[in-house]
């Protein structure tokens, strides 16, 4: 059997026709893994016992005839979503050993549905970074090209979609970091609405931004992740009360008559001629099918990686003070608390960590709070109201995932400016905690690496964008990277 | 008399009295086996979440409302980051800009006079955990069990010039937030917790001096002391011509001297933002309204009440107000014996004298309100006499038994033998021939003698009322 | 450079960081770079009303007060160094 970009839904099938039995799917998905991720390096920890009992469980359900969406079925999930016994290490050598007493509650979630866990995928450490090359364990190639990056943070989740290392997996997006990848790796993810998924057992990086999501073979399979995962939890304050609809029901549906909003910041000369005309081409074609193509304007993009990185940072400082060696984690050396805790702090982190640890101390140090993080707070609500203006004559905007298609491993060492302004395309939706879906949109013509377009929705309007996305993928053939 | 004048303010900590802690579902109660009332959100797990108990929302509010603040209707939670391990955060969450409750005042009374003082604020923040220290292998334990526990910071404006306003200020204090029901302010638990800002200054000066903070006062004679040593030590500074330091001082109680803390640091930095994990909150008018009207009778509504209604006298009913066990102690009493002033005279007579000789503890009282009014009802109704009846109390406090038992078991009864009566009095009559002829010739004030003379003489035989009748009867004849 | 070194020690501290002097010029390179980056902002006027984040929630929204049975005391202390229930910490001079 050829499980090659295999669909959820096709393994739904192919699961409750007894095709096939939940074991020997998982067992061909970790044939692949002990194949291939040696060189591709997108699993920190591989779970084989906890798997086979997984599914021996879901087999029963299946066999009664009581399998949910998801029953069976496999998935890697990014290593800074806690699963209890099961180590979590964020990709940092701070937590290479921790082990979480608790399960985060997507997870709860995922167990309900009777899923089947292969491993948690590497990430950028902290899920600081856009390239997977942060990680303290597992450097994440990208599949078309083992001498790229797969894109990050979630690196990990996206490369091993792409690779058929595993059928779907969940990420988290504090920036860009499931569209970015999936972009890179020539997959779909979807960043959904701040609030929409439950972020607690997500280790907080950023908590006003982050957001789990799922990264697939296309829209429709994140439709139906996303329909497991999400909801109110009353374990998280910011998750969002609010009814959830099934996000597959609108796919399929014509978007005649969708108005799609193209803003002209984001197709400045920041952005690749290869990537500016794969999305424009591809707006065209969403034209061919009855859509309506707006230009727009967002002039608030100007300050948006300033204002992302300074909250994002500030957060970020604050949330990281936990990590002092004496609860968990990597415990260093000293005779005195403050020994230990620096010992522990300046061994256990990498060095864009503590950049970011320092960057957010000084957004909120007294004397420079004002002018930085508050600075950035107003910005916040600028273009949220530049977001709600083109939202009142639009159904949905259309922008590049990412300003290159993926680039080489160490081409953004040492540069973390450089590394910052990548970031472009995808901070404002974190910003504005609208949902986002990166789907590929071309490939460039020498490299053939994948390009991705997002479309960025309305608050909790997950199921349009499913819905373009989908209108999309219906016309377009993915090339599965010859990995 | 000294050439200076001290100027304070304070920051009183009170613990809540919800069921769970502020942020989780774990037991709020005091104590426990160490790290067992926990768990991933209260001992600071990487991906776990804060979620606001309603409750201590509730109850700050109320606070507010009984110090007469206003009560916002926007308030957010922040985040005050500092390192220390009894923090496992690595930040506690509290309120800075917008807290619940703004600018409100309370009414002392010192020395006989009215004073105001005012609150700057009062917001809601979470405890930090403990910390035990093993000298020997030179570690520190940390237990996160109070890591969690609702507190409400109360500050007040520098409005204090004397130790007795403090005193008088924390008294007022406990009894509000004791009779609202949101604090049960056991100082020696440390259910709350008051610092002191002091500075002094040159009498007649317009400018404050550079103040101190003053921690680890664990009863109000220690916040007195304390007071009056950090007072004279910073006199002692600016007398010899150098400079009071601004920093956090220590009271050794034992010692009686206060000691410069080590200070935390970079403790002068908390960079405070907006906790992102906690959305603000909004109140509707209803709402205020609703738990503005669910705050119980105040001390000062009580006393009134007792006085007005129950026909107490104001001294009675201020002592029986101002411990918060005696008032619910005398509420159960005369709902089991409806004899207000009686039951009201034997709380301050007979009970308040034993508690402040340490015979009896309001907190380990062994007997019900209802035995207490038994008792007093026996007495009111002649069955024990005056002085059996403090023996029936005593074995009360003891024992736990039941008045009627103890009076039983120790035949304690007054015994109506009319026989023994009529041969005593008839006895006495006949030995006191010349102040029968007074009280024959007019001499009414006699009568307190023979009654005088019965009383002794029938101890416990005989009601007081029955001898003033065959008294009476035999005098008239 | 945007900021000296005596801001970055200043924020060493705060952060519980610390470098050595080689470690410390070049994140003073670096931090001066992200921070001329982050100096961007400065060219937007706008002031921040806390008012109006439109995120807050209801009173109702919050928590009702029943407390749930704790954790298991060994399961929460799994990953740290322990004795006696407690997590140990290098002795706390105060």
């Amino acid at each position: 059997m050829n499980f090659t970009k295999a669909k959820i839904r096709d393994l739904r099938k192919m699961l409750d026709s007894g095709e096939i039995s939940a074991k020997e799917l998982c067992g061909e998905y970790f044939k692949n893994i002990d194949e291939k991720d040696e060189s591709l390096l997108s699993y920190i920890t591989v779970t084989k016992d906890e798997a086979l009992k997984s599914a021996e469980k879901a087999q029963k359900m299946i066999d009664e005839k009581q399998a949910k969406a998801l029953t069976g079925i496999p998935l890697a999930i990014k290593d800074n979503i806690c699963t209890d016994g099961i180590k979590t290490t964020c990709a940092s050598k701070m937590l290479g050993d921790f082990v979480p007493p608790y399960n985060a509650s997507v997870i709860e979630k995922l167990n309900e549905q009777g899923y089947v866990l292969l491993g948690k995928t590497s990430m950028d450490e902290f899920a600081m970074g856009g390239s997977t090359q942060t990680s303290a364990f597992k450097k994440t190639k990208n599949p078309y090209d083992l001498e790229r990056v797969p894109g990050g943070s979630s690196g990990g989740s996206a490369a091993a979609v792409s690779a058929s290392l595993a059928p779907a997996a969940l990420g988290s997006d504090t920036g860009g970091s499931i569209r970015q990848p999936s972009s890179f790796c020539g997959v779909t993810g979807i960043k959904p609405t701040y609030g929409r998924v439950s972020r607690y057992g997500l280790v907080a990086f950023a908590s006003s931004l982050d957001q789990i999501g799922p990264i697939a073979n296309d829209a429709h399979d994140c439709a139906i992740l996303l329909n497991a995962v999400c909801g109110y939890d009353r374990h998280d304050a910011t998750s969002a009360r609010i009814d959830v609809p099934d996000f597959t029901e609108k796919l399929g549906q014509p978007i005649k008559g969708m108005k799609i909003a193209l803003p002209k910041e984001f197709y400045s000369d920041a952005i690749d001629g290869c990537v500016k005309d794969a999305v424009l081409s591809a707006a065209k074609e969403l034209e061919k099918q009855g859509a309506v193509l707006e230009e727009c304007s967002m002039p608030g993009l100007k300050y948006a990686i300033p204002a992302y990185y300074l909250i994002a940072c500030a957060e970020a400082a604050s949330n990281l003070s936990r990590f002092d060696g004496i609860k968990y984690g990597f415990r260093g050396e000293g005779r005195t608390f403050n020994d230990l805790i620096i010992d522990s702090r300046n061994k256990g982190f990498g060095e864009e960590v503590k950049r970011r640890i320092l960057l957010g101390n000084y957004a909120l140090s007294s004397g420079y709070y004002d002018a930085y993080y508050k600075k950035a707070l107003a910005l916040k609500q600028e273009i949220i109201k530049e977001y709600n203006e083109i939202f009142e004559k639009c159904d949905v905007i259309l922008t590049p995932t990412a300003p290159t298609p993926a680039y080489k491993i160490g081409a953004q060492d040492n540069d973390p400016v450089k590394m910052y302004t990548a970031d472009i395309c995808t901070v404002t939706v974190n910003i504005a905690g609208l949902p986002g879906i990166s789907t590929t949109c071309g490939y460039e013509k020498d490299s053939g690496l994948p390009i991705g377009m997002s479309i960025i929705g309305k608050r909790f309007d997950e199921q349009t964008i499913l819905q373009t996305a989908d209108a999309w993928e219906q016309g377009f053939t993915p090339v599965a990277p010859e990995f | 008399m000294s050439a200076y004048f001290p100027t304070m303010g304070l920051e009183i900590h009170a613990e809540l009295l919800t069921k769970s802690k502020v942020f989780c579902t774990c037991s709020a109660e005091f104590g426990g086996t160490p790290n067992s009332r926990c768990c991933p959100v209260c001992s600071g797990m990487p991906g776990t979440l804060p979620v606001l108990n309603r409750k201590a929302v509730e109850y700050i509010i109320k606070a507010g409302y009984v110090m007469n603040c206003e009560i916002s209707r926007f308030t957010k939670w922040d985040r005050k980051n500092y390192f220390y391990p009894d923090l496992p955060k690595a930040y506690q969450i509290s309120q800075m800009p917008r807290p619940v409750c703004l600018s409100g005042n309370v009414k002392i009374n010192v020395n006989g006079e009215e004073k105001t003082i005012r609150i700057n604020r009062i917001h809601l923040e979470e405890d930090a955990g403990k910390l035990v220290h093993d000298e020997v292998n030179r570690i520190s334990l940390a237990d996160y069990n109070r890591c969690g526990i609702p507190l409400i910071e109360i500050v007040t404006e520098p409005d204090f010039h004397s130790a007795d306003e403090v005193i008088a200020f924390m008294e007022k204090v406990k009894l509000l937030l004791q009779y609202a029901g949101i604090c049960d302010c056991k100082m020696e638990q440390g259910s709350i917790r008051c610092d002191v800002n002091i500075s002094i200054a040159p009498k007649g000066s317009t400018e404050l001096g550079t103040r101190t903070e003053l921690k680890n006062l664990n009863s109000l004679k220690a916040i007195a002391k304390a007071i009056e040593v950090e007072i004279d030590r910073q006199e002692e500074i600016l007398e010899s011509g150098e400079h009071v330091i601004q920093e956090t001082r220590r009271f050794n109680e034992a010692l009686g001297e206060t000691t410069a803390m080590r200070s935390k640091e970079d403790a002068h930095d908390y960079r405070y933002f907006p906790d992102p994990d906690i959305p603000p909150i909004i109140f509707t008018e209803e709402e205020l309204e609703e738990i503005k009207n669910s705050i119980p009778e105040l001390p000062e509504q009580r006393v009134e009440r007792y006085v007005n209604s129950l026909g107490l006298k104001k001294a009675d009913a201020d002592i029986i107000v101002g411990d918060k066990k005696v008032c619910d102690f005398f509420d159960e009493a005369i709902a089991a014996y409806n004899n207000p002033k009686a039951v009201a005279n034997y709380i301050v007579g007979e009970l308040t004298r034993r508690i402040n000789l340490g015979e009896a503890d309001m907190e380990n009282l062994k007997f019900t309100g209802a035995d207490f009014a038994r008792l007093v009802e026996l007495l009111q109704t002649d069955k024990l006499s005056q002085s059996n009846t403090k023996v029936v109390l005593g074995k009360m406090i003891e024992t736990g038994e039941k008045p009627d038992d103890i009076a039983q078991k120790e035949d304690l009864w007054i015994k109506e033998d009319n026989d023994l009566l009529a041969k005593t009095i008839d006895e006495i009559i006949a030995n006191n021939p010349k102040p029968v002829e007074q009280y024959k010739n007019g001499d009414k004030k006699v009568f307190g003698f023979f009654m005088g003379q019965a009383n002794k003489a029938l101890k416990g035989l005989a009601s007081p009322k029955a001898i003033q009748e065959y008294l009476t009867k035999k005098l008239e004849e | 450079m945007a900021v000296d070194m005596k801001t970055i020690e200043h924020l060493c501290g705060l952060s519980k960081l610390s470098y050595d002097e080689k470690g410390m010029e070049k994140v003073m390179g670096e931090m001066s770079d992200i921070i001329d980056l982050m100096d961007e902002i400065k060219g937007f006027d706008l002031t921040y009303d806390d008012t109006k984040d439109n995120n807050e929630i209801r009173f109702c929204d919050t928590r009702e007060d029943i407390p749930e049975k704790s954790f298991d005391t060994q399961k929460l202390l799994q990953n740290a160094e322990n004795t006696d229930n407690c997590y140990v910490v290098p002795k706390v001079v105060e």
